[in-house]
């Protein structure tokens, strides 16, 4: 399965075939940490070895305590 | 299978209500739109603001992406905006010239405090240590196919034109170069476990 997880961060799966990866991987926290680990690889390589210390869980936190959601109409490039 | 057309998925999952697609991309892209803030944005603590908003008035513009272009694409463009509305907002930043840009951006750290931070500094080192270690130790083709996707930025057809092997060897090979990686990062990220998504 880790296949997968290499496969959804490089875009090599077919659309059909994405939702089935991205549940079995968010249902498992060793290929959920994998997929971020992968990606610290690539930055590694790219020269940069930030680790994830909790910066994307911080978004998320963030999104949750703003009650972030998708709203019709909102254009993200215009300033309010 | 293009980046744009996956994202666009991942988008159209996220777009559906699968909150899930969306925390993929910010992980997915995070560190790049950090680096890409840290171009114009002084304090450490200012660009992780910066990226914090940009990802959340990323998501509640979603619907309004169409996938003309890569997601990627759309979500740098709302990065550089929110960068410049916060060097209108704080005078007190300094838009650097174009020769430093790279540099900040090198030395961005997401979550460091603006002082120097020694343990971050050196823990960031042994990451890189580690991953150049177990570089040196892959089977050459794994390390080449990696190199080729990550540094060099080819697609996964040239790879494969480039060494004259099919597309499913080149996901194969990287798929094995970034896990035997990723199983000698183990203990050193260990202390993270739990703190990542």
């Amino acid at each position: 399965m880790s296949l997968k997880v290499s496969l959804l961060l490089d875009s090599q799966l077919a659309p059909g075939e994405v939702k089935a990866a991205l549940d079995e991987i968010v249902a498992d926290p060793r290929l959920r940490d994998r997929y971020t680990v992968y990606g610290l690889v690539g930055d590694v390589l790219r020269g940069n070895s930030t680790p994830d210390d909790g910066f994307s869980a911080r978004i998320f936190e963030r999104m949750r305590r703003e009650g972030a959601r998708i709203e019709k109409g909102f254009d993200p490039l215009k300033n309010e | 299978m293009s980046e744009t057309i996956q994202d666009a998925e991942l988008v159209r999952l996220a777009q559906a209500g699968d909150a899930k697609a969306f925390e993929a991309l910010v992980v997915k892209y995070q560190r790049r739109i950090a680096r890409h803030v840290a171009r114009y944005v002084k304090a450490a603590g200012d660009v992780e603001d910066v990226v914090q908003e940009t990802f959340i008035r990323a998501y509640r513009g979603l619907a309004s992406f169409r996938g003309d272009s890569a997601f990627y694409s759309w979500l740098y463009r709302i990065a550089t905006n929110m960068a410049l509305t916060h060097l209108q907002r704080d005078p007190g930043e300094v838009l650097l010239g174009d020769d430093a840009p790279d540099e900040r951006a090198e030395a961005f750290e997401p979550g460091a405090s603006d002082a120097e931070d020694p343990e971050r500094t050196l823990f960031a080192k042994q990451i890189a240590e580690t991953v150049q270690r177990a570089l040196a130790k892959l089977q050459p083709e794994l390390a080449e196919a990696l190199m080729l996707y990550e540094v060099e930025g080819k697609p996964y057809a040239e790879i494969a034109g480039m060494l004259g092997i099919p597309i499913g060897t080149v996901r194969t090979r990287i798929f094995r170069a970034r896990e035997f990686i990723a199983k000698r990062l183990e203990p050193v990220l260990e202390p993270q476990r739990g703190r990542r998504w």
